[in-house]
């Protein structure tokens, strides 16, 4: 009887793993009052999305003594707000249908603002 | 105070209420101001940025050692007068400057927003001034890929 559930494991861990959708990490970082890419120059970029797919936004705040957070308001997502040296995770189903979306940091939405675009995925 | 502001474009009204105050400060010795490559603006808003690197005067001090543990000598130490810390409690008492936004021993941080409404417009736009303030010789706190 172990013995089969040995040898079913086996089998069938394989699938479980080859079946599950890679989550993408994209890591965002603020500093000097707008959003960057990690090692980008361009501030506040557009951030393209494959429809479907799974992504971890890492957002990690640089900018001393000014809070900050990130929030996809039309899709009801947002960080906690951060300090200076602190990090936070958003993971996000992206939907299946393209379109964009804004991304905000909340109490700079005024000059930290950006644009998610969904295009259709492979 | 020897003033330095070749790398500075002249942007910033609180950074000329700030270069104006250290004239007050005896015991800054030099003064360097510098715009930062954040700056940027759109239809919304104006963002300014500055960089101020302070140096300090300095006085002698005799310190008393013993030269291979055994000869007593006196050598000369330079050091500053004045630190960031210092720096900070003397601008806070300034009416126009008053205490920063963010403090650390190596930086003094001020940021400054006000609505701007220029003539005949009804909106006008967000101006935003982040200056920040190093003893010079002290690494700016940007990622590398400001530089």
């Amino acid at each position: 009887m172990a013995a089969v559930a040995v040898v079913s494991l086996v089998i069938l861990l394989p699938l479980t793993v080859s079946t599950r959708a890679a989550v993408r990490d994209i890591t965002l970082v603020t500093r000097d009052m707008a959003f960057y890419l990690e090692d980008g120059t361009v501030p506040n970029p557009t951030i393209r999305l494959d429809a479907g797919e799974e992504v971890r936004f890492i957002l990690r705040n640089l900018d001393s003594g000014i809070t900050h957070n990130l929030a996809i308001e039309g899709w009801e997502l947002e960080t906690a707000y951060l300090d200076g040296d602190a990090s936070a995770t958003l993971r996000v189903h992206v939907p299946k249908q393209p379109g964009s979306q804004t991304y905000v940091c909340v109490p700079h939405r005024g000059m930290m603002r950006g644009v998610i675009e969904v295009v259709a995925g492979d | 105070m020897e003033l330095d502001t070749t790398n500075w474009s002249g942007e910033g009204a609180f950074t000329q209420t700030l270069i104006d105050s250290f004239q007050r400060v005896e015991q800054v010795a030099r003064l360097r101001v510098e715009d930062m490559p954040s700056s940027r603006s759109d239809a919304e808003y104006n963002f300014i940025s500055n960089e101020l690197f302070v140096g300090f005067c300095t006085r002698d001090r005799a310190v008393r050692a013993r030269l291979l543990g055994l000869l007593p000598v006196t050598r000369t130490v330079t050091e500053s007068v004045m630190t960031v810390t210092g720096l900070e409690r003397a601008l806070s008492e300034l009416e126009d400057v008053g205490p920063p936004d963010y403090a650390d021993e190596g930086m003094l941080q001020y940021l400054r927003t006000e609505r701007i409404v220029p003539p005949y417009q009804t909106r006008g736009y967000k101006l935003v001034e982040l200056v920040r303030v190093y003893e010079a010789g002290v690494r700016p706190r940007r990622t590398e890929t400001d530089d």
